[in-house]
């Protein structure tokens, strides 16, 4: 067990998960003070009639005061002042986000309006800068991968200003997370996998990080467990309550692991990806996180090989030696997206090359590879990885996550 | 409450002073290494004119100043915050956490890792000013100290390495 020198760790939101959790909510709203909810969704999860599943679970306990699902893909201020006023407008005394990453961030944002009184969220931006407690805030993940529903940040667009502005506090913890099987049953195989595996990759990347801790690590270890026991199972059977139970758990003991000990070249990359070529987030994650473990494997092979024991199970720990465990860990991943590749008809990409969006076209031309290591170099995450990574370092690992070769770590400067 | 005597925090004017030396000679580095890195150089090309960072040491410093006038040119602007526009704000939350990243008991990543910054601004100057940092002290640290502040000690060539260190020591001590 690794013991960092110093570290600070802290997840306070309060766990509610189980096939029935979603009827919990009138009395958690009521523990904080609270019964008249503004509900913020966006069009897709209502369209697939999760947030009637929610409302059919909780209308006889609670009075909801409005429910709005104008939030676009990416949060937006503007989106952010409206629904402050519409809060305002029907007296809600608290917010239930219902959604995905942009839907939970764009839900600490209102809450940050309606709490301080104020007319404009920008006000807030950066780190430190709430001083109290704000409205009861609940949140149900309709994904399991972002991990939002645990973390103290929220990032949300100023689109006049091109900006995407960063606000941090643990204020903006949520009180009360609800992890309820009804919500990712219809989540189709292939998003599945890619969210499930960025959730693999916040747990990954905080245990081999240099901001790993023995609190994080503990998440970090079950998340993988969770994951990986469950992923393949959930994809070839979607209505598999249990594992998409576990799958939801996984991706918040991942979101309080990350939250705390952050992450590394695996998300500079996976965000300059996303940034430069528009691939989902999730997508970079899947294929990105081996290559992060191959870069860092000459100073992170020992933390590297004990991810075997949670993702492989301890037969196939105990018969790897012990020197080929950080090897076994790297392979044991790309089988799995061999795996998820397979069983979603190729919807899964296992590099870059052929990742398509809904027409079939290429997302990220080869031409591209140059800019997205240009955007990794402004990226906070590579601060907290193991390695240095330069503008080569970023191109030659993203060049490799291209072709879908494994990474040649004799050209890792240094090694 | 007069029954208790008011216990007020160490001054630590040992621990500051050396501190404050070094926030000074590193300000005083990195002007000199914006005009003789080509590296350095090309970090704060990319940063707008006008650009002013601190770093410096919570609660009452020592700090240092350091940005880019009007005309492009990289400056020391000093240890006083006081009515400067500060872009990037980096401080070290107490003078045991500086003592720490100033002997180099531990690197600038280990520190932002272990929670020892807070850190206010764009993320992009974040990292540019980070990675300056990092040339700073290969520049003036002799190697095996150097290794333990940086995450990889650069392979550079005879010329940048000793010839630059000479040139970066003399224009810090001339002001530069």
């Amino acid at each position: 067990m690794y013991l960092s020198g110093y570290y600070e760790f802290c997840c306070r939101v309060k766990m509610i998960a189980g096939h029935d959790a979603l009827e919990k909510i009138p009395g958690a709203l009521a523990q904080l003070h609270a019964g008249r909810p503004l509900i913020i969704t966006d069009k897709g999860v209502s369209g697939a009639g999760l947030v009637d599943t929610v409302v059919d679970a909780i209308k006889d306990g609670i009075d909801i005061g409005a429910m709005a699902d104008d939030v676009p893909q990416d949060s937006s201020v503007k989106v952010v002042n409206h629904l402050a006023d519409v809060y305002r407008d029907n007296n809600c005394d608290s917010i239930v986000a219902v959604g995905g990453g942009s839907v939970m961030d764009t839900a600490k944002g209102v809450n940050i309006v309606v709490s301080e009184n104020a007319d404009d969220l920008m006000k807030f931006s950066g780190v430190g800068v709430l001083k109290k407690a704000l409205k009861p805030l609940l949140v149900i993940p309709t994904t399991s991968g972002t991990g939002s529903e645990v973390t103290l940040a929220a990032v949300i667009k100023d689109h006049e200003r091109h900006l995407k502005m960063a606000f941090a506090s643990y204020f903006l913890l949520p009180d009360v997370a609800i992890l309820d099987s009804r919500m990712t049953l219809t989540l189709p195989p292939f998003l599945t996998a890619s969210t499930a595996m960025d959730a693999m990759a916040h747990a990954v990347e905080a245990y081999t990080g240099l901001a790993k801790n023995p609190m994080s690590d503990a998440n970090a270890i079950a998340a993988i467990s969770l994951i990986s026991s469950n992923l393949l199972n959930v994809i070839k059977t979607p209505s598999d309550r249990e594992g998409r139970l576990a799958l939801a758990n996984g991706a918040t003991l991942a979101g309080a692991a990350f939250s705390n000990s952050l992450v590394g070249v695996v998300h500079a990359l996976g965000h300059a990806t996303g940034s430069v070529c528009g691939v989902p987030h999730g997508v970079c994650m899947s294929i990105l996180l081996p290559y992060g473990l191959e870069y860092n494997m000459h100073k992170r092979a020992h933390f590297t090989g004990e991810l075997l024991l949670p993702l492989a199970g301890a037969e196939v720990y105990v018969g790897t030696p012990k020197h080929l465990r950080a090897e076994g860990t790297v392979a044991y991943i790309r089988k799995m997206n061999q795996n998820m590749h397979d069983a979603t008809d190729g919807r899964h990409a296992r590099f870059f090359e052929e990742v398509k969006d809904r027409d079939g076209r290429r997302m990220v031309p080869r031409e591209k590879l140059e800019d997205i290591a240009e955007a990794a170099l402004d990226d906070g995450s590579i601060v907290y990885n193991p390695e240095e990574c330069d503008y080569e370092d970023f191109l030659m690992i993203i060049r490799a996550a291209w072709e879908g070769a494994p990474l040649d770590r004799s050209l890792i400067k240094g090694v | 409450m007069d029954d208790f005597k008011e216990i007020t925090a160490g001054n630590k004017p040992f621990k500051k002073a050396y501190v404050a030396i070094m926030l000074w000679f590193v300000g005083r580095a990195i002007q000199a290494a914006a005009r003789v890195d080509k590296d350095v150089k090309k970090e704060f090309e990319k940063l707008p004119d006008g650009f002013t960072f601190c770093l410096g040491v919570l609660p009452r410093g020592p700090y240092m100043i350091v940005g880019k006038n009007e005309k492009g040119r990289v400056k020391y602007m000093g240890w006083k915050p006081d009515g400067k526009r500060i872009d990037l704000d980096m401080k070290i939350k107490n003078i045991e956490a500086a003592i720490l990243m100033f002997t180099f008991q531990e690197s600038t990543a280990a520190a932002s890792a272990r929670n020892r910054m807070i850190v206010d601004g764009e993320v992009p100057y974040v990292c540019a000013i980070v990675r300056v940092l990092d040339i700073g002290e290969v520049y003036l640290l002799p190697k095996f100290i150097a290794r333990l502040a940086v995450k990889r000690y650069p392979a550079w060539s005879f010329g940048r390495k000793y010839i630059g260190r000479v040139r970066i020591y003399f224009r810090s001590i001339l002001g530069y």
